[in-house]
Parts: structure tokens; C-alpha cells; sequence
């Protein structure tokens, strides 16, 4: 129980340490049959989100789910504008990616490189991964850089 | 006139002052009053307060009186209070008396009970105390950021007859979201928490500070009243190897009893007191822990017993307090009407009337708006009644939680009785003025409607009154 516990500073410091992590972190190859390790902020009480965390693992990729209050925060310290915000965020690799991707999106994004910060399926879409619900029109999905978002696939 | 050098706390003087507070006797240093109305001054501005301590610089806060918290405010039960509130913002502002049974144009609603207190300007407000408690005072006006930047502060109404305890302190417990240099990051209002749980923050602190420890006596018996002036935040405190019992809930008296689960919840707005008996031995610690949300755990402070001993065991004496003066509802007589709380993430797809207009929510969203009370988004305080109440006369309550989240929801001017949540009775039929709705949950309350005027009822997580779930009661 007790390794659940912070002190009030480390709550602090864990949100931030994490952040500056996330932008820091090496991009690692990614090999054939292997997939990065994510990382997947959510609100502690979204039930969506561990869904998609789920079908992130199915999809072979090793996924660490933290629960955080400081989602908002988070995609300012990335950059992510507010109409591209997704209700969780997962770090891969190097890139942002909001909201409810679909993996042949992020496998692309990862092969690729583009020089983005990150991809997001903003409006959690019916039928999406994690999401309930029929797909009833294509995914849009953006990118995410300083400019004016650009479309990076439609699905 | 302790009220008046009180409520000119300076920033510099407020460390001591409060370190006095928690430490002032129940019933010595605070004394009766030979005038007929208790005064106090609060100056809303800009300040800086050192929130976080340490190498950390302090924090820019919006503050009464320079203080996180505001200062004190206390009086006797049935005493008046006369409180200048002079707005040294730069945006309008007004103050809301959480929980006292004022008169309506005393209630700090802008627009609906009062025109907001413009930059610059003052207003007195004066009323009665009826009811001893633990009460609190907040802006009403864009409450999502002003309560969220420290405007409120603790607001003591002190029982003729008191209980006996060796101590009495508060704790005012709230929580920030910082930034790396300890600065409250600015983005107030937007659709992530407005939709999600609210504003939650990412620092606690106790009485506007990072406490590490809090020192008591063994053999001591200590009233500690719990104020949650959080934006969103739940807090369930967990007091490590001690039995705290509730005595109050938001002020008004309970039967003694251990809390479920041996936790003490208390959503945004609400408040509890507690009769704490130190059993511990000198040199000892105790954890307090935040244990609300999974996975988010937290150490909040520890108790720290000091080498010296009060006494070896704690008094006997009983800790049940006298009844407040609610009258009580007739619930064979009472009208009852429903009231669904609707909208959020995770709630299904649904729609809504907002501004005449009927929405869905991917449009709602899009208008900065995601919840809604009996089917309606509310925008801005000035809003037909959604029921009308005859004055005198019960009422109940069957209010429906239908969406994912907890919902701590507020009836001005009033308290009212939980009398059953999910269809069962309550066991102490607890006076409250703020429930706490767990998600799909249903809850019955009951009350007589004889405070006159339109009274919001609305949700205390902050982002979601603001995103619409309030409405208006009209007791005439």
C-alpha cells in the first residue's frame, strides 16, 4: 500500500518529471515483431481509456497505464492544442498521440517519422478502439505540430 | 474586538496568526461579543502566498486579505455578522456564505440575488447566523477560477454549549494545479475538465500550505472540522490507528458515528467535523492519507506525537452536539419531484436544451457546455426556475446521478435531510447542504421550503456548474 503513497512534493514533481521524460525520451528502433513501450495517461475514473490500453496490448504493444489528474496540463506541456486534446494521451516512441488512434495509424506514424509532434483522433468517434458503439462515418485523424493541423490519415 | 484585528490579517502576520488558531483553545480565546453585530473586512486582490515552501518561490493567488485561506470568520450562533467585501480585482466578483441559511439578497449569487461587486467597489452584507457549524465563504462569480486561484477562507459559528475537547482546529483543504516554478497553471475553464471531473490539481494543501506533520498529545481530544474548498477534488481522509467519529455534517450536527469504511469523504463544498481521541504514544506517527481516487493515493500529513503526554487516556465525555434549528419536513405531507443530473463523459449519447434550443452533445461541447439538470444546460445565473416551491410547506427530493461521474450537489439557502440513497433509508438521516451523488447513484432528500427567494442548486465541482449543471428553485 504504502508504494502508492507520495509525499505532497513528489506529487509535484512527478507530473513534471514525467513530462519533461516524455519530451527527452530516445526514439528507439522499432524492429520487426517488436513494438515500443507506451505510455497512456488517464483520468483515474475513465473507463474508455483503459479500454484502448487494452487494445494497444493486443496489438503487441507494451503499455503502462498511469492515472493522472493533470491531463490538461500535460497536453500544454506538449503543445496540444485544445481542439485536438483527446481524453487521454499516450506517449510512444517519441510522439504524442491523443485520443483513440487506430494502431494502423500509430504503426505508420512510428515507420514514418515524420517531423510532428504527435497524431490525434479528437471527439472519441463512435466505433474508434476502446470506444463503444458502431464506426458510422471515417476516422479523421490530424497531426499534431505548431502550425495549422494538417489531416495525416483518414481511416 | 478579535473580529476586527482578525480580519486585517497582513500575508506576514497570517503564519503566526494561524499557527495560533490551530492551536487556540475551544472555548477560552474567543469571547462573547456586548455589541449586536460582529464586523468584519475582506479585500479581495492579488497576492502571494507560499504555497509549496521550501526552495519553492511563493505563489501569485487571488486572496482575501492576502491569506490562503481568507481569514477567520466566527461568531456565536444567532449572533449578526456584518461583512464589508471590497473587490480589488480586476473582474467582478461576489461572496457566497456556503451553507448559512441567509436572506436572499445576502447570498452572493451575481445577477440572481445581487449585482456583482464591481472592480473597486464594496458591499456590505449582513445577516443572522441561526445555526452553529462549520461553514465556509467563496466568490460566486466565475467561481471556477476565483475559489480556484484561493479566494475563499472558513467561516465558525460556535454552539452556545459546546462540547468539551482539549483542542480545536480546522483544516481547510484544497488543491492546486502547478506548475514547475509553483505557479497555478492558467487553464481555467477548459473542456477536459469541464467535461471530465473537474479541475483537479496536483499539489494539496492544508490550511494553504504543504504540511508535513501535525503534532499532538496522547490523551488529548481533538475537534477537527474539515473543509473541502477544492475546485473538483474529493478527498476521503484516512486517519492511520486512530477512530475519528463525525459529529457534523456541513455544520449540522449528526449522531456520533465512525464513517463507512473508517474514511471520511467529503466532496468539493462539503464539510465534516470530527472527534479525534489520541491514542498513540509519545514519538509516534500516524499517516493521514487521501485514498479517494485509485492509483492517486496520497500522504497528506502525518501526526506526530509529541514526548509529552496530555494525560493516558482521552476524556469520556460525551461528544454529541445540540440540534441546529432546521424545522423539521413532514415527509407524509411532502410534494415530491424528480431531478435527473445528466450529461459528461461517458454518459451516452444525449442531447439537451441550452439557450431554447435543443443539442446534441458533440454541439454542447463545441458551446463549452457538457452537463445538464432535469434535461436543461444552464448558461450564466439568471435562469427561469425549474421548480417553484410553496413557502412553508416539505418537500422531497428524488434526485437520479445519470451520468459517470460524483456530483457533490448544492441547495442554497437551505439544509436538507438525506433521507435514502439507492432506495434504502439512511441510518442517520444527515442534515446536509451539499450531497454527494456517486456516479448512477439516486439520493432522496427532504426539506421544508421557508426561506424565501430564487436559490441556486447546482453541482460544487466547479467546471460543471459552470458547463451547465445548475439550476434555479423558487421557494415564494
Amino acid at each position: 500500500m504504502s508504494a502508492t503513497y507520495y509525499g505532497r512534493r513528489h506529487l509535484i514533481r512527478t507530473v513534471l518529471a514525467g513530462a519533461v521524460l516524455a519530451v527527452v525520451a530516445t526514439p528507439s528502433a522499432v524492429t520487426a515483431g517488436e513494438k515500443p513501450a507506451a505510455t497512456l495517461y488517464k483520468n483515474p475514473q475513465c473507463g474508455c481509456c483503459e479500454e484502448y490500453a487494452t487494445y494497444l496490448r493486443q496489438h503487441g504493444y507494451r503499455v503502462t497505464v498511469k492515472p493522472t489528474h493533470d491531463l490538461s496540463l500535460i497536453n500544454r506541456q506538449h503543445d496540444v492544442p485544445e481542439n485536438l486534446e483527446g481524453c487521454h494521451i499516450t506517449l510512444i516512441d517519441g510522439y504524442v498521440v491523443e485520443g483513440h488512434v487506430p494502431v494502423k495509424t500509430i504503426d505508420r506514424l512510428l515507420t514514418e517519422r515524420p517531423a510532428i509532434k504527435g497524431i490525434s483522433l479528437p471527439g472519441m468517434p463512435q466505433g474508434s478502439p476502446g470506444m463503444t458503439g458502431a464506426k458510422t462515418a471515417p476516422f479523421t485523424i490530424y497531426e499534431i505540430t505548431n502550425g495549422t493541423p494538417r489531416i495525416y490519415a483518414v481511416e | 474586538m478579535t473580529s476586527h484585528s482578525s480580519a486585517s490579517v497582513s500575508r506576514r502576520t497570517f503564519v503566526l496568526a494561524s499557527a495560533a488558531l490551530l492551536a487556540r483553545p475551544a472555548f477560552s480565546a474567543f469571547p462573547a461579543h456586548a455589541s449586536a453585530v460582529r464586523e468584519y473586512r475582506l479585500t479581495a486582490a492579488p497576492g502571494r502566498v507560499p504555497l509549496v515552501g521550501g526552495e519553492h518561490p511563493e505563489t501569485a493567488v487571488w486572496a482575501y486579505n492576502g491569506a490562503v485561506p481568507g481569514p477567520e470568520i466566527r461568531a456565536w450562533q444567532g449572533e449578526r455578522l456584518r461583512i464589508v467585501v471590497e473587490n480589488k480585482l480586476d473582474e467582478e466578483t461576489t461572496v457566497h456564505w456556503h451553507g448559512i441559511r441567509v436572506p436572499n439578497a445576502m447570498d452572493g449569487v451575481p445577477h440572481l440575488t445581487q449585482k456583482p461587486i464591481a472592480p473597486g467597489a464594496s458591499f456590505t452584507y449582513e445577516f443572522d447566523v441561526p445555526d452553529a457549524g462549520t461553514y465556509w465563504y467563496h466568490p460566486h462569480q466565475r467561481s471556477f477560477e476565483q475559489v480556484g486561484r484561493g479566494l475563499y477562507g472558513p467561516l465558525i459559528v460556535e454552539e452556545r454549549e459546546p462540547i468539551a475537547v482539549d483542542r480545536e482546529f480546522y483544516w481547510v483543504l484544497d488543491d492546486w494545479r502547478l506548475q514547475a516554478d509553483a505557479q497555478i497553471s492558467g487553464d481555467f475553464g477548459n473542456m477536459m475538465d469541464m467535461s471530465h471531473n473537474g479541475r483537479i490539481g496536483n499539489t494539496a494543501t492544508v490550511n494553504g500550505r504543504i504540511r508535513e506533520t501535525f503534532e499532538v498529545r496522547r490523551g488529548e481530544r481533538i475537534r477537527l472540522r474539515l473543509i473541502n474548498a477544492a475546485n473538483a477534488r474529493t478527498f476521503a481522509l484516512d486517519f492511520a490507528g486512530h477512530a475519528p467519529r463525525v459529529i457534523a455534517f456541513d455544520g449540522q450536527p449528526v449522531e456520533p458515528h465512525a464513517p463507512a469504511g473508517g474514511r471520511i469523504v467529503l466532496g468539493a463544498a462539503m464539510r465534516a467535523d470530527l472527534v479525534i481521541d489520541m491514542t498513540g504514544k509519545p514519538g509516534e506517527r500516524f499517516r493521514v492519507s487521501d485514498t479517494f481516487y485509485r492509483g492517486l493515493e496520497y500522504r497528506l500529513l502525518d501526526l506526530v506525537y509529541a514526548a509529552e503526554p496530555l494525560r493516558d487516556s482521552p476524556p469520556d465525555a460525551p461528544v454529541a452536539l445540540a440540534p441546529n434549528t432546521m424545522p423539521e419536513p413532514d415527509l407524509k405531507a411532502a410534494e415530491r419531484h424528480e431531478v435527473a443530473f445528466g450529461g459528461g463523459m461517458m454518459g451516452g449519447m444525449m442531447t439537451a436544451m441550452m439557450g431554447g434550443r435543443r443539442m446534441d452533445m458533440r454541439e454542447m461541447m463545441q458551446n463549452g457546455m457538457a452537463w445538464t439538470v432535469n434535461g436543461v444546460a444552464a448558461t450564466g445565473h439568471m435562469l427561469d426556475p425549474f421548480l417553484t416551491l410553496a413557502r412553508g410547506r416539505s418537500y422531497l427530493l428524488a434526485m437520479h446521478n445519470d451520468t459517470a461521474w460524483h456530483h457533490p450537489i448544492h441547495l442554497h439557502g437551505h439544509a436538507f435531510r438525506v433521507i435514502s440513497r439507492n432506495g434504502q433509508p439512511t441510518r442517520y438521516r444527515e442534515w446536509q447542504d451539499t450531497v454527494l451523488l456517486s456516479p448512477r447513484e439516486r439520493a432522496e432528500i427532504a426539506f421544508v421550503a421557508d426561506n424565501a427567494g430564487d436559490w441556486m442548486f447546482h453541482c460544487h465541482i466547479l467546471e460543471h456548474q459552470a458547463a451547465g449543471m445548475m439550476g434555479v428553485i423558487r421557494v415564494a
